[in-house]
């Protein structure tokens, strides 16, 4: 055991080992290792989780954003396919109105064009009626003139009307 | 011409002198520092969430170590241990290849030659840190120390002589005796095996490194090896050296690397709990 610790220690002061010089690389190492640790690795670290961090809020955020945009993007297809159904409905609706108002129009037209035509008729025969009347009336005199001329004879007022209701009566238009 | 790499690092003031422990490993680990805090301080100050250059680059290096220790330690030691790790990776790497620059070994003291000129440096003034047992034992201690701080935070000292010497397995009768004393003598196996670790981490990144600097030494002084005039002792010192540069640049990163990953291994290893103990807390929670 003496033997191989002598041994070791004629190795060791081969290589130069010695404890001054041993514990001055020790206290050189201990002092990169304090200032790395907490110069360097702490800061870095803390960035390194900071910028994880804010990687993954971000992709929480974008799948926040992507999901909204999916609702958004649904609700709008469902308000348009809302607003769709409402137009069509509401066309359908102003296309029935407006084919009941047509109708309605129409057969006020009918109606009026019937009664104009209704009136016009009344007119007319009223007109006839009138004509005739005046032409018998016209041919009464007539038929008096000629007999009058034809007798020589001056016929009063009441033979006049007596031949003017015959004539009337048998002048049939 | 260069003198032989000395397996020890020289003291660059007297040795009687209290200033004895200042050696050309000492100075350079000094410098190692002043650059690996200047580079942190530059990649700290005015951090942002978008990064500045060097932030970015600073903070890549430590995202990468930062997961490659999670993955081994797993996500609670992580953080605990991270800082300890991180540090040994960054300064050995550093100091690996600090050692690599032009005038390390070649700029000292020695047998003068002619104006700033020696024929052999027997006192070179640069000389790797990890190219120092002292060095790579002190980080090696250091590292033991954090492991076992580590190691008692999270079994207890009772956890962690069961987590040693208990038998797992859970076998019982004749046979679970058999087995306790086989995890008995196992568990002797490993407190040796710990005990041994300082050693080991320490002398395969000395013996990398000082083996690095050997090889450079040998490569560059070929041409005087093979008695060739100044000229050509010119153009081998140029030429030799170069493949072996790269294959030291791959050398540097790979000791911090397995020195580094080691490290992780045995926290990971001492701060695991058996899978019977973790199943005891679940029944436990229920």
């Amino acid at each position: 055991m003496t033997t191989t610790f002598f041994a070791a220690s004629d190795i060791a002061g081969q290589f130069g080992l010695e404890l001054p010089k041993l514990i001055a690389q020790v206290l050189i190492f201990l002092v990169v290792f304090y200032v790395l640790k907490t110069k360097a690795f702490g800061p870095i670290l803390a960035m390194l989780e900071q910028r994880r961090q804010r990687i993954s809020d971000g992709e929480s955020k974008l799948e926040k954003i992507a999901k909204d945009l999916a609702e958004a993007e649904k609700n709008a297809k469902a308000i348009v396919d809302k607003a769709n159904d409402d137009a069509n409905r509401l066309v359908k609706e102003a296309g029935d109105s407006a084919k009941s108002l047509a109708e309605k129009r129409q057969q006020e037209a009918i109606q009026e064009a019937s009664q104009i035509l209704a009136k016009a008729r009344e007119a007319a025969q009223l007109e006839h009626e009138q004509l005739m009347a005046q032409l018998k009336s016209e041919f009464g005199r007539m038929v008096s003139d000629a007999t009058s001329r034809v007798t020589g004879k001056v016929l009063n007022s009441d033979d006049q009307n007596r031949i003017n209701q015959e004539t009337s009566a048998q002048v049939s238009l | 011409m260069l003198a032989e790499v000395s397996r020890a690092a020289v003291s660059l003031a007297s040795k009687d002198s209290f200033l004895s422990f200042v050696t050309n490993s000492f100075f350079v680990a000094l410098v190692v520092t002043g650059i690996v805090i200047w580079l942190a301080t530059k990649a700290t100050t005015k951090m942002t969430l978008i990064p500045h250059p060097w932030q970015n680059f600073f903070e890549s290096i430590i995202e990468a170590i930062y997961s490659q220790v999670e993955a081994i330690v797993g996500p609670k030691q992580a953080p605990r241990a991270f800082p300890l790790l991180a540090t040994l990776f960054i300064f050995i790497l550093v100091s690996n290849y600090f050692g690599l620059l032009p005038g390390v070994g070649t700029i000292g003291w020695g047998e003068g030659h002619g104006m700033l000129s020696l024929t052999h440096i027997d006192k070179p003034l640069l000389r790797p840190a990890t190219a120092d047992l002292n060095m790579t034992l002190g980080m090696a201690l250091c590292f033991m120390l954090i492991w076992f701080y580590l190691t008692i935070r999270e079994l207890g000292v009772w956890g962690f002589i069961k987590h040693t010497f208990g038998p797992k397995g859970g076998a019982k009768g004749l046979m679970g005796m058999f087995i306790a004393l086989v995890f008995l003598l196992v568990g002797a196996i490993e407190i040796v095996s710990i005990m041994f670790r300082p050693g080991s981490l320490s002398l395969r990144l000395f013996g990398n490194i000082y083996a690095g600097e050997t090889l450079l030494h040998t490569m560059m002084t070929l041409g005087e090896m093979f008695g060739l005039g100044a000229t050509g002792k010119f153009i081998i010192a140029t030429i030799a050296p170069i493949p072996f540069y790269f294959m030291e640049l791959l050398v540097g990163l790979l000791q911090a690397t397995v020195f580094t990953l080691l490290c992780a291994v045995y926290i990971q290893l001492s701060t695991t709990h058996d899978e019977h103990h973790g199943e005891e807390h679940g029944d436990d929670h229920h």
